[in-house]
């Protein structure tokens, strides 16, 4: 598996299609890794695309580090990836904090992304966000145990909820990602985000507690078009194909010559 | 025929041994001792993999059997049901007819 070697960090990246024309990079969230676009939408999307994922700092099989869960950190990585792999510009598609990242890099560099997807991005003003995702957690958690293990095969079971178990105890008590969250509460009110002048897409969960957050960037973000999908915040999961229509769709506009 | 078939096909019984390998190098040689690894596991319910273990092992059957198989393009055609649903037998059947 390709681990890419950045000035900062070791980060764990897959590519399909390497011969599109355009690249779309797609971004996960938090206590996430690169899978939840792996199977359904990254091949989807690859049929026309160069598809960039990779996992996040501390997240899937990057490197765990302790600092730097900061959008500001975080786009750096970003960019130097993009350096990496020799990517002028490129479309973004982020889900959660991973939207954050990318509507942070349309403030920072500009020129390096085409179209923006936000897939759920939280307002982190939001006193719930961080909440949301803390029950989120346990919640996936609690639907692991009640799926996948089998009363039968307790050693097998305790090996991935041990797991789950020391990425969760990793990030929150070794890592700076609560306070570097925290710091994050002002974003939306940044004026650079109002001044984001990219082709958005906004897509959220019809029955999310994100969608605040939608409309808030909607009404912010001059050329931000939302769409709302069946599903709550867990809509990736949910509903690949509905996702990956939606950005398919979205994108191929963008590709399309004009006149 | 069946012997000229067989002569350069690779075998079932050879598949399930290097898929074996690959799921060893992912989830560990400790792990991998408590388990009985057969054609029958199921990739989340037996070998208890997660999404991004399912990924790394997709690499390695991607980067071992080559451009011949488009392992990822047919995962992508399950829903996420049919993925936890999947067992080895299934992806030596899909080796097997890629040949």
């Amino acid at each position: 598996m390709p681990i890419i070697n950045l000035p900062n960090v070791r980060l764990h990246v897959q590519e399909l299609n390497p011969e599109g024309q355009e690249t779309i990079i797609m971004v996960h969230g938090m206590f996430s890794n690169l899978a939840v676009y792996y199977f359904n939408i990254a091949p989807l999307l690859a049929k026309h695309f160069r598809v960039v994922l990779f996992d996040m700092k501390g997240h899937g099989m990057s490197e765990k580090v302790p600092t730097g869960y900061d959008l500001t950190s975080m786009t750096n990585d970003l960019r130097d990836l993009m350096d990496a792999l020799g990517i002028g510009q490129a479309h973004l598609a982020g889900y959660s904090y991973g939207g954050l990242v990318a509507l942070k890099m349309a403030t920072r560099f500009p020129d390096r992304v085409g179209k923006l997807a936000i897939i759920e991005g939280p307002d982190p003003s939001e006193q719930e966000t961080l909440t949301i995702i803390d029950t989120y957690s346990r919640e996936f958690l609690i639907h692991y145990i009640e799926n996948f293990a089998d009363t039968t095969r307790l050693l097998a079971g305790k090996r991935q909820l041990e797991k789950n178990h020391r990425m969760y105890e990793f990030l929150f008590n070794e890592t700076s990602i609560r306070s570097d969250m925290e710091a994050e509460k002002a974003f939306f009110n940044d004026p650079a985000v109002a001044a984001i002048a990219h082709e958005t897409l906004l897509i959220y969960g019809e029955e999310s507690n994100c969608v605040p957050s939608g409309r808030t960037l909607a009404s912010r973000i001059p050329n931000a078009t939302l769409v709302l999908a069946p599903g709550d915040h867990n809509i990736p999961v949910q509903q690949p194909e509905v996702i990956g229509k939606e950005l398919e769709k979205f994108l191929e506009a963008a590709s399309l010559p004009v006149g | 025929m069946d012997q000229l078939i067989q002569d350069y096909k690779l075998g079932k019984e050879e598949i399930f041994e290097t898929l074996n390998q690959f799921i060893t190098e992912v989830i560990g040689e400790e792990f991998v001792e408590e388990m009985d690894i057969t054609p029958a596991s199921s990739f989340t319910k037996d070998l208890e993999m997660d999404s991004i273990e399912i990924v790394a092992f997709s690499e390695k059957v991607k980067n071992h059997f080559g451009s011949n198989i488009d392992f990822t393009g047919w995962l992508s055609n399950m829903d996420l049901d049919e993925i936890i649903q999947l067992k080895l037998e299934n992806i030596i059947n899909y080796i097997q007819e890629c040949q």
